[in-house]
């Protein structure tokens, strides 16, 4: 399996470019991730459960 | 601050709810009626516009767009209000979106049976529909951002990032996919050809499923699920690594529907990684979705909405492992072109898609309609044989694909095929493809119960068609005095623009660097000199084969396995497929390859063979197709797609246009004498001259001149 993926002719920049590009956005994303403060995750999470200010979503 | 009062708008999303309801029930049963159709071709009904080829497209239009598609606007203008704290920004957009997308729904019912159709997966549509999609697309748009805009909360919540990733991937890849020339009102040929034309069609068409059938359902997930178990979501910091990397990695994963054709290696070696990457993000939604019940479990017992969401959270984990396992050479090389794609399909859609819009639908109507549910144990009926369906529609499905892919691969111990007949494989699986009408039977029914339900319910209560709500107007002017508050994912996302963009930019990546390569590097496609264009009357019968959606059945792609070079021939090459607008590479075999066709049997066995598929082989489940003696050949367009087959870049001599009728005559008449010996009586003007022309002349190109196939090929 790994000999078909790795036996590009020449052309292996093309998938070692790309996954280096998502390595980077990955590691961007974590690094936000955990910086992110408590108090905004618990009151994103909580959002969809905000809205009930009509008598017939209280159930 | 002001405490503002204003209103929801429910009517528009009770309005999507029941056409969801009514393009659900109709879009399945077409589904039941084509999955019979393949044990019982009586069932094509004898006449053109019933005919598999031509409501296949018209099942997974129907279900996609209209079904799914309705299910989507509903869900997210009703959890867009809410979540915004605003009412959506026009009603008057809300309205044109909603009957503009019906008309288009409409169009699609009415042209694809009658045989317009690009022959593009999912994007069968013709042109002016296209464009008509386009702007409704827009007016969708302009409402969504609008309300963003005029909303009255600061934080946009993780479904909203969905949404708008939705938006702005459909409208790549609709316009870019979209690409056509017309030639006529409801006509025109693909400005892409063969392997690009595929490149960009399965970009298109694996992100159809990821960013219409996944991405707005992860989004409603996100809304709906916590408030069905009334707890926030498990991780919303999972939320946002899953959001990022889902959109990143799926766009680059087209190529996996492509492995060992003609693309060039390199672009499937991406398509397999980045497929096999996928599973992270995509197993982060579903463990994020059940992981919302931890310690709401009993919930789970009694409510018939949070059953349907487990079922369809774990259908998503399936479909989702199982796609990525797909990707693997080893294993696509067996499943591709067979019944297992189609069981994987449906685990998905019957169980991701279907399931969650029923679990949405149950939750959704009793409230805007201010009632409870009519009956719960109809509803839980309903839970019961749809799941009951899935299980009874994949099994058979899954056993049908294994048994296809290992007998047309089976050798005798002499080096020959078992089964050199490809109909003994058909006729193999016809008791699981009844098995599998049976599943879908029980599907259907269970939708069709549901449509009472509600209307009952619906009847039962009385719509508030503007729900009464307040909440406190947003400050033009914020001044953090966290620090802490300004990383920039919180900037980001409480400005929708420069979010839309980020995403735009991210999904662009993958489809760029595979693409470009392919469109701009001459060596990804070599071009072989005995390569020519097709003669004006093989144009023409082409253009037959894809009005009777011949794709649906028959793949143009014989891979580079011993197993298919022997029962076909030589395997297709890159340059072959040069003047293919569109290619016609195919996706499932429910009737043999055709790209080495030509040349393999004579004209009058053709001819036969389409009027009465039995009569050459006995047992034979292709449908009849009389109407092709019937019909004059329609003449009249051939100048205009000579024409655009040159602006196209097609080397046909200049002037040609003028002259390819009479060339076309001509090669007629030879056809229509050679059915003469043969004691078959049929005038040289009648379309059937015109297909057994192009699939005499499918795969010939090389046949005869091996020598002049590249090197490197």
């Amino acid at each position: 399996m790994f000999e078909q993926l790795k036996n590009l002719a020449g052309r292996e920049y093309y998938l070692i470019s790309s996954l280096i590009i998502f390595l980077v956005f990955f590691i961007l994303v974590s690094i936000y991730l955990i910086k992110l403060n408590r108090n905004h995750i618990q009151t994103m999470s909580k959002l969809p459960l905000t809205d009930n200010n009509t008598e017939h979503e209280e159930d | 601050m002001q405490l503002e009062k204003f209103t929801y708008d429910n009517k528009i999303v009770r309005d999507f709810g029941i056409a969801t309801i009514a393009w659900g029930v109709i879009g399945m049963t077409v589904g039941l009626i084509i999955a019979i159709q393949l044990f019982m071709p009586s069932m094509n009904l004898g006449n053109q516009y019933t005919t598999f080829g031509r409501i296949r497209p018209l099942h997974t239009n129907a279900v996609i767009f209209a079904f799914v598609g309705n299910a989507i606007f509903m869900g997210v203008y009703y959890s867009l209000q809410r979540l915004l704290k605003s009412r959506m920004f026009s009603d008057a957009l809300s309205k044109i979106h909603f009957w503009g997308w019906q008309l288009i729904i409409l169009s699609a019912v009415i042209t694809l049976p009658l045989g317009f159709t690009t022959s593009h997966e999912y994007a069968e549509l013709e042109w002016p529909i296209d464009i008509a999609i386009t702007l409704i697309w827009v007016v969708f748009g302009i409402n969504m951002f609008g309300t963003i805009f005029k909303r009255r909360e600061r934080h946009l919540y993780v479904a909203i990032w969905f949404y708008i990733a939705t938006f702005v991937t459909i409208a790549v890849l609709h316009i870019v996919n979209s690409f056509e020339l017309p030639i006529s009102f409801m006509k025109s040929y693909y400005v892409y050809a063969g392997v690009q034309d595929a490149l960009v069609q399965w970009w298109y068409g694996h992100n159809a499923v990821a960013f219409f059938l996944t991405t707005p359902y992860l989004g409603m997930m996100y809304y709906f699920l916590p408030k069905m178990a009334n707890r926030p979501v498990y991780s919303y910091k999972l939320s946002i690594l899953h959001f990022w990397s889902l959109i990143f990695i799926y766009i680059w994963a087209g190529p996996h529907h492509l492995l060992y054709s003609s693309l060039p290696g390199w672009a499937q070696s991406l398509g397999v990684v980045f497929s096999i990457m996928l599973i992270a993000p995509s197993w982060g939604g579903m463990i994020n979705g059940l992981l919302t019940l931890r310690g709401a479990w009993d919930k789970v017992r009694e409510d018939v909405n949070l059953k349907f969401m487990v079922v369809a959270l774990t259908c998503y984990g399936m479909a989702t492992f199982e796609g990525p396992l797909l990707s693997i050479k080893q294993i696509n090389g067996v499943a591709h072109f067979t019944d297992w794609i189609v069981a994987h399909v449906h685990v998905g859609a019957l169980g991701w898609n279907g399931f969650l819009t029923f679990g949405v639908l149950y939750w959704l109507i009793p409230r805007i309609y201010k009632t409870e549910l009519y009956s719960k144990k109809m509803a839980g009926f309903h839970f019961w044989i749809g799941t009951l369906g899935i299980l009874f529609y994949a099994v058979p499905m899954y056993w049908a694909g294994f048994t296809q892919g290992l007998m047309w691969k089976e050798f005798t111990a002499e080096g020959l095929l078992k089964y050199p007949n490809f109909l003994a494989v058909t006729l193999q699986i016809i008791p699981m493809h009844v098995f599998r009408a049976v599943g879908g039977a029980f599907y259907l029914t269970g939708a069709i119960v549901m449509a009472y339900n509600l209307a009952k319910t619906m009847l039962k209560g009385k719509l508030v068609a503007n729900e009464n709500a307040e909440a406190m107007a947003l400050e033009t002017v914020v001044v953090d005095t966290n620090p802490m508050d300004k990383t920039w994912h919180r900037v980001l996302e409480r400005k929708p623009i420069k979010f839309m963009v980020l995403s735009l930019i991210i999904i662009l990546i993958g489809g760029m660097v595979e693409m470009m390569p392919t469109f701009t590097i001459q060596s990804n496609v070599p071009t072989i000199k005995s390569v020519k264009p097709y003669t004006a009357l093989e144009l023409q019968g082409r253009d037959l084969y894809i009005r009777e959606g011949c794709v649906n059945c028959h793949s143009q792609m014989v891979r580079p396995f011993r197993s298919e070079t022997e029962r076909y021939g030589e395997y297709s090459k890159a340059g072959e497929f040069v003047y293919d607008h569109p290619f016609l590479w195919g996706s499932k075999r429910t009737g043999p390859d055709l790209h080495r066709l030509g040349g393999k049997y004579s004209d009058a066995w053709h001819f036969n063979h389409l009027v009465d598929p039995t009569s050459m082989s006995p047992g034979s489940i292709m449908p009849p197709y009389p109407w092709l003696v019937d019909h004059k050949l329609d003449i009249s367009t051939t100048p205009a797609k000579i024409r655009a087959m040159q602006t196209l870049g097609v080397p046909y001599p200049d002037g040609f246009d003028r002259l390819a009728n009479d060339e076309l005559k001509q090669q007629s008449e030879k056809i229509s004498a050679e059915l003469k010996q043969n004691n078959i009586k049929v005038n040289s003007d009648r379309e059937i001259i015109a297909m057994i022309a192009y699939l005499q002349r499918l795969g010939t190109d090389i046949k005869t001149n091996k020598e002049s196939i590249p090197s490197n090929q």
